[in-house]
């Protein structure tokens, strides 16, 4: 089903509280700032900052 | 109308997200999935929902979430997140229960003075009121908490309080007495009992068994939680609590009827912070709020037993 966009707009960065995005394969969601990956389990959004993945950008 | 629940998967936020979304109400869930019991359960408390497009569920702590743009977008906020279990709230544990359950809902209340919600409804507990002898326990007595959990509780309430008082969040509190139901967590009683009697076991009873309880079911809860939302007034607190008021030996006897066995019962030690009765006078949840419990211990004690048989036997397959 996927996450709709109404989530989306409600959600920022647990860490700097700054903007994140969908990545292209719409299983995450990324902070460029923070350079961390939320991952998306089961259409569940995971903000936690001990369960985010660094990313290299 | 859109509502935020804190604690969406736990056994008394599903129930509600599950009575909002059959009432039209679009519901934001978070929850954080702590560890106090196993995760499966609580996935399994939401699973129902994901599909529902008035629902949207996130993972997150209320005390690192950015609060801000999902407040802007909520009417109302049921905050029923919790660091729960009287028992275990003692010692080192103890930072556990300030920060989920103190800090947390100050957080919350912080968040809220910059957004225009219509109400905070706070679900607080009879465990507020300690071991006191002045029964019925009315929202006007002095509340002396003998737990940790307890102090916890109370402390949120005063939280909710003065938020109202300086800075006019619409807070409600509501003090549950012992709620039970379907999905009731591993830990408490009527789970563990339903449980030895599902499975053939003894059951383990702390103390002597005469100890009382005013025992709740979560479909009231989740009524009188909605109707706190529409007509309780800021900075009040109310008792909500499900009109039966037995001990635990009459509830295993009750127990041993349903499930048509004899079960063996255990006395261990009583622990430490469990008070001896608890027992509601909600005059002011009925003239207030409107709330009359419908759901008789007996008739509810069965329906739990019946998801009892269901849990365990999907453990089992």
């Amino acid at each position: 089903m996927g996450i709709s966009q109404e989530l989306l707009d409600i959600l920022a960065c647990p860490k700097c509280k700054g903007d994140i995005y969908l990545n292209e394969t719409k299983d995450g969601l990324v902070c460029d700032e923070c350079k961390l990956l939320y991952e998306i389990r089961e259409d569940i959004p995971i903000m936690l900052i001990d369960e985010a993945k660094a990313i290299d950008k | 109308m859109k509502a935020l629940v804190t604690g969406a998967a736990g056994f008394i936020g599903s129930h509600l997200c599950e009575y909002l979304l059959k009432n039209g109400v679009r519901v934001v869930g978070i929850d954080n999935f702590m560890d106090y019991y196993p995760r499966s359960m609580k996935e399994a408390n939401i699973v129902g929902m994901m599909h529902d497009k008035g629902f949207e569920f996130v993972e997150a702590d209320i005390l690192t979430v950015d609060l801000s743009k999902i407040l802007d977008r909520v009417d109302i906020i049921f905050h029923e997140a919790a660091q729960a279990g009287v028992r275990a709230s003692w010692g080192e544990s103890f930072k556990i229960y300030s920060d989920n359950n103190v800090l947390a809902t100050q957080v919350l209340l912080e968040a809220c003075k910059a957004s225009p919600i219509q109400k905070f409804v706070y679900a607080s507990s009879s465990s507020v009121y300690g071991d006191t002898t002045d029964l019925p326990m009315r929202e006007s007595s002095l509340p002396r908490p003998i737990s940790p959990y307890g102090v916890s509780k109370l402390a949120a309430e005063h939280l909710c309080w003065l938020y109202y008082k300086n800075f006019g969040v619409p807070a409600v509190s509501l003090r549950y007495f012992t709620v039970y139901g379907a999905r009731q967590r591993p830990d408490m009683a009527f789970h563990r009992f339903l449980r030895s009697a599902t499975e053939g076991k003894h059951i383990a009873v702390y103390g002597d068994g005469e100890q009382s309880r005013e025992f709740t079911h979560v479909d009231d809860i989740v009524e009188a939680t909605w109707m706190a939302s529409k007509n309780g007034l800021p900075g009040e607190v109310f008792n909500i609590g499900g009109g039966s008021r037995i001990t635990l030996n009459q509830v295993i006897r009750l127990i041993q009827e349903i499930a048509d066995c004899e079960i063996e019962v255990r006395y261990e030690e009583k622990q430490k912070g469990d008070v001896r009765h608890t027992f509601a006078d909600m005059t002011k949840a009925a003239e207030e709020l409107g709330y009359q419990p419908k759901v008789q211990l007996q008739d509810g004690l069965r329906r739990e037993y019946e998801w009892m048989k269901e849990l365990v036997e999907s453990l089992s397959g």
